[in-house]
This record gives structure tokens, sequence and C-alpha cells, in this order.
């Protein structure tokens, strides 16, 4: 897709949030026309790429750089025996004056043979088309059949769109009927793209040629294109979307579309904009409109009207039905005269004196913008007990107010003014009124904003006991600014009205460091590693594990005086094998809590176990045979 | 009060010199032995703390686990529980218990860390 799709949903939602009548949002301005005459003024490569600059240049009203150069080099590459070659120099040379390409029987017979239901649609149109620019007799009805039987067999956009071409070829006396059918037929193969782009998948040159050959062809046969408003416009904003072109075929294709909708019977579509910014003042009073066509050219008879002009915030109507006057091809209107009060307005305007014209009822909105004064800039330091009186201070724009003001924590400092526009007298209130309070010491800035009352009147109210915490109750000098803003001023203010000196009860130590370390680099954080447990000192463990085995030695007194002794130990082999095993046992404990995982150690377990046992129950057997023998 | 506790511990201790067999004998020898140790680990615990608290648990059931044991082979052994361990010999008890110990031990040797 060409235009790309991430517009789409941006498309969408300009559609959905104001769709009343659809302009054209895609043009070619006059650079983009300089730029698409410079691309098909590159040099010819080929016969096709001549036939494209040439035809496609005089279709923007412009020619070739050197005519008889072009006129040689179409000759020179011309093939007399190939319907393209014969096509592309038969066309090329009808757009320069005074170039003729040599005919021969030869190819008029050639060109004959080619116009027949065996050929392609294309084949069909070069010969058409080189028949016709040639001057030679061509039967037009026999042709039209061709292409019939052609679409018919070749069902696709460009083929049809090549047959329409070839119709406009034809004398007006052929019957056109099921041609013309198929410009409603290829309208209805567009996709809508949100609303606001109408092409064929196939891309941009099939859609700006579809273009081109409709409105040739109603034009040739003087019947109204079936193609709605909303359709024509969204075709123009698909062919003059892409603003720098690919190839020459595609160049091309956008210079005809151009050509044929800036000039053609039935519908022009036309564009209207803005010269330079849609803002009207007292100094620049005058509102411009560009009306003109795709192409950029203005519409001298043309004649701009607005018909309504509205306030977007009030609503009010100022002016209906004013008309524009044209000077230099620019449509001018004085709005001033009607004398808005600053603020957005929404224009409708109609474009009238042409029936053909397409979109010419346009919305736009225009900005009138003036000039703020202060009036009445009131400064005073109220007791908060207003016991004592308010002693008040009259400063003017732009001037500094004498002396400076002090104010601790019983008092108010209260600043009162009016915002007036300069040429009404009306009062403003504009989007910005902020009050500043700037502490060149410490580098405080504190802002505030002034609100105004029911009557228009500013007040600005600082309670300092109050509003310590924002000045981190820094006492001090304080320079104190206005500041004005408003997207319809043409002067915002900034004004350093007084200096204060405020007072603050406590005063906190350096808040004023606290700032200026915000942006340094933080005190590194250390790691702090799991620390060991604390462990009993090594005597007291030594201790205890020489308490812990001592048992063991009375257990061997015990044993001695009880008289156990080893002298039934018979010396068998199941016996030796059994004790060693059990000892082997014993030791691969040990083994396993120095070295072995549970499974390693169950592996050796099992080994070891088996033949344990084994020996173990062999002796325990003779020792039972033994004890119940004795017995 | 205490005479009569006095007495019966003193014609315990005469009925034990006397009328219990030498092989009992040296099964109990083995039992206190480890119901010393088994004190004096608990004893290091409460004094000392219990870190490292799975060796000491490793210790301290190893000794249960121990005394627990030798009190099944000494009951099985007592000539005078014949009639209750009909299928079990002597020899087999004591195998048992040294089967018993060796998965005692695979089990605290595990513990211990």
């Amino acid at each position: 897709m060409y235009v790309p799709t991430g517009l789409f949903s941006l498309v969408l939602l300009t559609v959905a949030l104001g769709a009343q009548a659809l302009t054209p949002s895609h043009h070619l301005s006059l650079s983009d026309v300089a730029r698409l005459q410079a691309l098909l003024s590159q040099p010819f490569t080929d016969l096709a790429s001549a036939y494209y600059s040439i035809v496609g240049l005089s279709k923007l009203g412009a020619s070739v750089a050197d005519e008889n150069d072009a006129c040689h080099f179409l000759k020179a590459q011309l093939d007399p025996m190939s319907v393209d070659s014969l096509f592309f120099a038969a066309e090329a040379s009808q757009a320069i004056s005074d170039c003729e390409i040599p005919v021969s029987n030869e190819t008029r017979d050639i060109l004959l043979a080619a116009v027949s239901e065996d050929s392609t649609v294309t084949q069909i149109f070069r010969a058409v088309s080189a028949l016709s620019s040639l001057g030679l007799p061509l039967a037009s009805q026999e042709v039209v059949g061709a292409l019939v039987a052609r679409i018919a067999k070749e069902d696709n956009v460009l083929a049809i769109t090549t047959a329409l071409q070839t119709a406009t070829r034809l004398s007006q006396q052929a019957d056109f009927g099921g041609i013309l059918e198929e410009i409603e037929d290829l309208a209805a193969r567009l996709d809508d793209l949100g609303g606001v782009y109408l092409q064929f998948e196939e891309g941009l040159e099939a859609t700006a040629l579809f273009v081109t050959a409709a409105y040739t062809l109603s034009d040739h046969v003087d019947t109204e294109p079936p193609l709605k408003e909303d359709q024509v416009i969204q075709l123009v904003n698909s062919v003059f979307s892409k603003k720098s072109w690919q190839s020459l075929s595609e160049a091309f294709s956008v210079a005809c579309a151009a050509a044929a909708l800036s000039n053609n019977r039935f519908q022009v579509p036309v564009i209207v904009s803005a010269q330079g910014p849609a803002t009207v003042s007292h100094n620049q009073p005058i509102l411009q409109l560009l009306v003109t066509d795709v192409l950029s050219n203005p519409l001298a008879s043309a004649s701009v009207v607005v018909e309504s002009a509205q306030a977007v915030v009030s609503k009010n109507v100022i002016l209906t039905q004013a008309p524009f006057s044209l000077r230099d091809g620019i449509f001018e209107l004085n709005f001033m005269t009607s004398q808005p009060a600053s603020g957005y307005y929404q224009f409708s305007v109609a474009i009238t004196g042409d029936t053909r014209l397409v979109a010419s009822q346009v919305e736009l909105k225009v900005k009138v913008s003036t000039e703020v004064a202060i009036t009445n800039m009131d400064l005073s330091v109220v007791d908060k007990d207003q016991s004592i009186g308010t002693k008040t201070s009259r400063v003017d724009y732009p001037f500094k107010a004498k002396g400076s003001f002090t104010a601790d924590s019983h008092q108010n400092f209260a600043m009162t003014f009016q915002l007036v526009d300069v040429n009404t007298g009306v009062e403003l209130t504009p989007h910005q009124t902020f009050v500043r309070l700037h502490n060149h010491k410490t580098g405080q800035e504190v802002v505030f904003v002034a609100e105004p009352d029911s009557k228009n009147l500013y007040k600005f109210e600082l309670d300092i006991a109050e509003r310590k915490s924002e000045f981190d109750s820094m006492s001090g000098t304080y320079t104190l600014h206005l500041i004005v803003g408003d997207a319809t001023l043409e002067n915002p203010i900034l004004w350093n009205v007084a200096d204060i000196v405020l007072k603050f009860l406590d005063e906190e130590a350096p808040a004023a460091i606290q700032s200026k370390t915000l942006y340094m680099p933080k005190p590194d954080i250390q790691h702090l590693f799991r620390e060991p447990e604390k462990k009993p000192p090594t005597v007291v463990s030594n201790a205890f594990t020489a308490l812990v085995l001592s048992p063991f030695l009375l257990l061997l007194i015990l044993w001695f005086k009880l008289g156990a002794n080893i002298s039934n130990f018979s010396l068998s082999p199941s016996a030796v094998l059994f004790h060693v095993g059990h000892a082997c046992m014993l030791g691969l404990m040990y083994v396993y809590w120095t070295h072995l995982n549970m499974f390693q150690t169950l592996k050796y377990l099992a080994i070891i176990g088996s033949l344990t046992f084994l020996a173990g129950n062999r002796m325990l057997a003779q020792k039972a045979v033994k004890r119940i023998a004795s017995k | 009060m205490s005479n009569s506790v006095i007495s019966v511990i003193s014609r315990f201790l005469e009925e034990y010199t006397t009328k219990t067999s030498n092989k009992l004998k040296v099964v109990d020898a083995y039992l206190f032995y480890i119901l010393l140790t088994g004190a004096l680990q608990f004893l290091y615990c409460l004094l000392v703390g219990t870190f490292p608290f799975n060796s000491f648990l490793a210790g301290f059931i190893s000794c249960v686990g121990a005394f627990i044991l030798g009190v099944c082979l000494r009951i099985q052994i007592n000539p005078d529980n014949k009639g209750d361990f009909l299928t079990i010999s002597q020899e087999r008890a004591f195998a048992d218990f040294l089967l018993a110990h060796t998965v005692l031990h695979l089990v605290v040797i595990n513990f211990i860390g």
C-alpha cells in the first residue's frame, strides 16, 4: 500500500471528529509540480521514457528542453515493425510541435493487424492510439467489438482502464454503451480507506490512470462521469498523497491525472488554503486565501464568499455572506472591519462561479490575535487583622515600583490589575497569568496563579504565614514578575513589577543546598554481607567436647567392672568379615560426613551393608546354634 | 515420708544388683552412658546457645535414638520377657539393633552438617 496504513487510525480519528463535507487533504503544490516536472525532464533512455517525459510534460503545460533533439531521438529510436515502438513515437511526436513520424503502408498494416480480438488490450490501445496520432483511418466499431471481447477475457483493473483509454481515441459516433458502464464497475472496485482515500489495490499508477481514463472518456462522449463528489475528493487524496514518484510511468500517470482533474468538462476539484498562517490582527487585518485546482493553478473565474464566520467559544456569528476580493490571484478579506474580539473563528467559505467545482464548501479556522495591556496595577501590603490601613501603590507597565515592599507573617501581600485589549478596550482573560517570585541569593522560585473575579479584575493575594512552606521559610528579597501569555496574544508579557522583602518567623537552614545536591551523585551504599553468627569461644567448645566424650570412659570402666569380655570371640571368617564390614560402615559414616553426598553413601552402604549382613547372619546363626547346644 | 522413699530406693538397688543378669547389666551400663552423653549435650545447648542448631539436634537425636534402640534390645533379650517375643531370638534382636542403628546413623550424619 503506498498510503501507509499506519495513517489509517489517524485518518479514522480525523474523520470521526469532523467530517462534514469532505475536502481534499492532498494536492500538488507549486513545489510538487516543479518536482514532478523535474522528474519528467530526465534525459531519455529509450522510446518509452521519451514518451512518458514528453507527453507527461505536455500534460503539465510544460515542454521538453530541446524539442528538435527529442524529435530526432524519436525518429532514430523508432522500430517501424513494433506496435509499441510506433505507439510511443507517434504519441510523443504529437506532443512536440513540428515533429512528423514517417508512415508507410507497412506501418499501417501492422497497426491495423494489431486491432483484433487476439491481441491484448494494451496492444489494441497502442495500435489505436498510434493510428489516430498518425492520422491513419481506423474502424471504430471493430475496435469496440474487439475491446468488449478482450475485457471479458482480461478482467483486471489495468486492462479495463486501458480499454477506456482506447475508447477515447475512437470516433464519437461509435457505440460506447458497454464501455461506459465499465467506469462505474471499476469505481466500485476501489478500496475505501477510512473515508479519506479511494484507491485500487494495484497501486497509485492504476488509480491515476483510471482517473485519467474516466474523465477523458466522459469528456469525449460528453456524459457526466458516474463519480460522486466524495469519491472524486477521495481519489484526489489518493493520487496526490505521494509526493515523490518511483518510476517515470508513475510520474506520468500522476501528471495525466492532474491534468484530467484540473481541466475536464464536469468535475474540477478546488483546493482552498490560507496564504501563510490563518491569523488576522490589527497589524495584519487581511485574511488571504489561495483558491486553486489540483495543479495549484489559481481559479480566476471563481468567486469566494464567507457564508458565515462564527466564534468558536461564544458561538456568535460575526459575518455572513461577505465576499472576498481578488487581488493578484489571491482572494482577500479584511476581517478586522467586523471588529471581532480576539479568539478563534470558524469560517464557512463557499466558492462559486463554475458549475464544475467539486468540494466548493470549505471550513477554515481563523485566529484573531490582539495585544494586551495591563492597567490599574495596584500593590499593597495588608495587615491580617486589618487594623492598620492599607497603602496601595500604583505601578505602570513597564516600570518597576519605586522602593520595595516588606511583608512578614502578620501581613498579606495583595496585587490587583486588569488586562485589556489594546485595540478594543475589552477585558481579556488570557490562559496564562502567573506571578513569579524569585530569590536571587538562594535561587528559589515560587510561581502562583492570578485569577480573575467575576468582573474580570485579576487578584493575587499572598498570605505570608500560610505559604511559608513554599518558600522554605527563607526570608529575603524576592523579585516579583508578572507573566501573561495566550495563543491569541501577540505581545506576551514578562514584567518585573516590584521587589518584596519577606520575613518569616522561623528560618530553616540550608534548604538551598538540598536543591543543589539533588543532581549530584548520591553517597555510595556499601553492601553489608551477612555477618557470621557469634560463636562461643574455642575454649568452651573444647571443654564441652571433652566433657561429652567422657561418659565413654565411664562406660568402659563399668563394663570392666561387670566383667564384660571378648573371650568368646570365635575367629571364624564370617565373624571377622562381619566385624570388618561393620567397622567399614562406621567409617563410611565418617566419610559421608566429610566428603560424600547421600547418593554415593547409599551406594557404598548397599555394598558394604549386604556383605556385613550376610556375614553377620552367618555369625549370629553359628552363635545361636552354639548357645542352644550349650543349654 | 522421705524414709519410705529411701527404703524404696535401697530395696530397688539391692534387687537390681542381685536379680539382674550380667548381660542385662552390660546393656544398662551402655544405656546409662548414652543418657549421660545426651544430658551433657543438652546442658551445653542450654549454657552456650543453639548455634549451630542442626548439629545440636543431630547429636541429641542420636542419643535419644540410641537410647530407645538400646531399651528395645534390653526388652527383647530379657529372658523374663521370653513369652512376648517367641519369634525373636537374641541374635535376631541384636541384628535388628544393628540395622536400626545403621539407619539412625545415616540420618544423623546427614543432619549433622
